[in-house]
């Protein structure tokens, strides 16, 4: 029970410094998310030890660990676009797929000849 | 029709039916990033539920993304140092994912005969939503065509990461943050999380500065 409600505390503290953040964005008209500079900022936070790490750390791995199911309801609005999925979806999906494998080898390899050139898996 | 309380409670219900089916059938179409929509795009049209309505509902999950990507700060700070220590080869090899993805988006939907407005909505794909809307808006393109392909990009990305990482064997836990956040932002990164805490980090890490440099380098790259 305890832990329940410091998890539901910590989440709250997310929410409320995303709406922060989000405010602050649009009012300097920046062109970076309010969640980026939401979690620039804690982590600044953190690193200067002024927001100790265990004060936000279960809100934390719980919504990482949630995250997948945040995608759902815009993986849901698909569906406003029939027309274009009928006239140029198998094109759009192809990019998209071949695109993504392209940037997957041409990151990962390259990350990979790195460390190996430093050694070891983890190094 | 469905009310918005009961588009969120069915989301979240679908979700964790979904998520118990794949841990019995670990198959990559019964992906719950797959079957739930397909579910629930079903559920919307037998009860006639236009997406607006839906959407009325369930939104406040998609409000908790914001959230979610703050709370990247955690074990971006847990792993500092080990960030600092992998920071040229993290930076370099997303240089060249990053450049990638806009070269390859470009030719590929030029190739295949794809109109101007989609070929510039399509760039910034890689990227994390709300700063591929922007570059897409800025280049030419349509920000909620953006949106949609960021979305399509993650789900495929998450699903089609673990079988490239298994297939060219990506050993090194860096490497395989760098592979999925670079090309798959935050659904990538949550796919990397399972791998483990340092692809995790390094994932979030590596969708940042995605982000930043699919800001800056793409109206550069496609001479806009």
């Amino acid at each position: 029970m305890r832990y329940l409600v410091k998890l539901i505390l910590q989440i709250l503290f997310f929410i409320g410094l995303s709406w922060l953040m989000n405010r602050l964005a649009e009012w300097l008209h920046l062109p970076v998310p309010g969640s980026v500079l939401g979690m620039l900022l804690l982590f600044i936070l953190l690193q200067a030890r002024i927001i100790p790490r265990r004060f936000v750390e279960s809100g934390s791995d719980w919504l990482i660990a949630t995250m997948l199911l945040f995608f759902i309801p815009p993986a849901v609005g698909i569906i406003g676009y029939r027309q274009l999925i009928l006239s140029s979806g198998v094109q759009i999906a192809l990019v998209i797929a071949l695109g993504t494998i392209i940037v997957m080898l041409c990151s990962g390899l390259v990350a990979q000849q790195v460390a190996k050139r430093k050694g070891g898996t983890h190094g | 029709m469905m009310t918005a309380a009961a588009s969120l409670l069915t989301t979240v219900i679908v979700y964790l039916l979904a998520k118990k089916l794949h841990r019995h059938k670990p198959h990559m179409l019964l992906s719950p990033l797959i079957l739930t929509p397909a579910v629930l795009i079903l559920l919307l049209a037998v009860t006639r539920t236009s997406y607006a309505d839906y959407n009325a509902g369930a939104h406040w999950l998609s409000d908790m993304l914001g959230p979610a990507t703050i709370a990247f700060a955690i074990p971006l700070s847990r792993h500092f140092d080990l960030i600092k220590k992998h920071a040229a080869q993290i930076i370099v090899s997303v240089l060249t994912g990053s450049a990638a993805a806009v070269a390859s988006s470009l030719w590929l939907a030029k190739g295949l005969g794809l109109n101007e407005k989609i070929i510039y909505s399509l760039i910034p794909h890689s990227a994390t939503t709300p700063i591929a809307m922007n570059v897409s808006q800025s280049i030419g393109g349509i920000p909620t065509i953006t949106a949609v392909a960021v979305m399509v990009t993650g789900i495929f990305g998450s699903l089609i990461g673990p079988p490239i990482i298994r297939l060219f064997r990506i050993r090194n836990d860096v490497a395989r943050g760098v592979l999925l956040g670079t090309s798959a932002h935050g659904a990538g990164t949550s796919k990397a999380f399972e791998l483990g805490s340092i692809s995790g980090t390094v994932s979030s890490v590596s969708m940042i500065l995605t982000a930043i440099i699919t800001l800056f380098l793409t109206p550069l790259l496609i001479g806009n």
